[in-house]
């Protein structure tokens, strides 16, 4: 299998309370996007931080699996709504820490039955690489549900 | 407690279907384009991917716990230039996060600069969230 990898870049300029940064992407999808303690702990301003973009790591992870799942069974699907939201909170004794990942799914999906449906995101979860690391330190919940085609 | 939260869409099946991060929260960035080619080829082509959005809040995580802790220390940094690199093996999952920083620091040394580095690595909450990764690795070199 081959090795791919994704590179992003950042740059800061001061000290944590009152510095910023700027983050961009290798494939240069999104450049120098601003980011801060503030956009990251309390009213983000249109700034991003680290868990943002885990949210949207996350639910892009999910959203190819479920799609993958779904083509292995004859049934790929026709739309996949997905919203994600990644919770951070203070831990006593250990800081800031990511302690949950929560996923809500609308789907269409033209020939499914539920329970196919179902079972397909069930094994999503299972095999989404970035729900079975999150998993390992913080609760991951999957919420799906098929919409009318 | 902080949420954090996106939307994404995403239209037919894996190899050919394609997908968007619709919004964030915050508004920052989006829509941006992710697909499974953008994923899994040599070149992206423009594209997003989790891994690379992985790449970011891992860089940008590890930047500001290290801003953190040099500022504590009573050096807080001038620069930063960090970088992360995410490899992802289909089959295998994601394998790897490589850290670099390169740091401008008035009146620091490079022994405790290091110092404050790792211990940025180890607990910034992304690189604990992370902990999962086989390999997680930091290269931190001071500028002059």
């Amino acid at each position: 299998m081959p090795r791919i990898e994704r590179i992003a870049s950042i740059s800061w300029e001061g000290n944590a309370a009152r510095g910023t940064g700027l983050m961009t992407a290798g494939a240069g999808a999104f450049t120098e996007l601003p980011f801060s303690i503030p956009s990251r702990i309390a009213v983000q301003q249109g700034k991003t931080s680290p868990e943002e973009l885990l949210a949207a790591a996350h639910g892009g992870c999910l959203t190819t699996s479920i799609a993958s799942e779904l083509t292995k069974i004859g049934t790929p699907p026709e739309r996949l709504d997905v919203s994600a939201r990644i919770i951070m909170d203070e831990v006593p004794g250990q800081g800031h820490l990511v302690v949950g990942s929560e996923i809500d799914i609308d789907a269409r999906v033209p020939g499914a039955s539920p329970e196919a449906f179902d079972a397909a995101v069930a094994a999503a979860d299972a095999s989404c690489p970035f729900s079975i690391l999150l998993r390992a330190s913080a609760s991951v919940t999957v919420r799906a549900r098929l919409t009318a085609t | 407690m902080a949420e954090r939260r996106a939307e994404v869409t995403w239209t037919g099946d894996l190899a050919s279907g394609s997908g968007t991060i619709e919004r964030v929260g915050s508004g920052a960035f989006g829509p941006l384009d992710v697909s499974w080619a953008a994923r899994t080829e040599e070149e992206s082509g423009g594209k997003t991917s989790p891994e690379e959005l992985i790449a970011a809040a891992h860089a940008s995580c590890f930047s500001m716990a290290l801003s953190s802790g040099l500022a504590k220390a009573g050096t807080p940094p001038e620069r930063l230039e960090t970088s992360a690199t995410v490899t992802f093996v289909p089959g295998s999952g994601i394998t790897k996060s490589a850290l670099t920083v390169r740091a401008v620091v008035p009146g620091l040394d490079e022994a405790a600069f290091r110092e404050a580095a790792e211990a940025a690595r180890v607990n910034c909450p992304v690189s604990q969230a992370l902990a999962a990764v086989p390999e997680i690795t930091l290269d931190a070199q001071l500028d002059a």
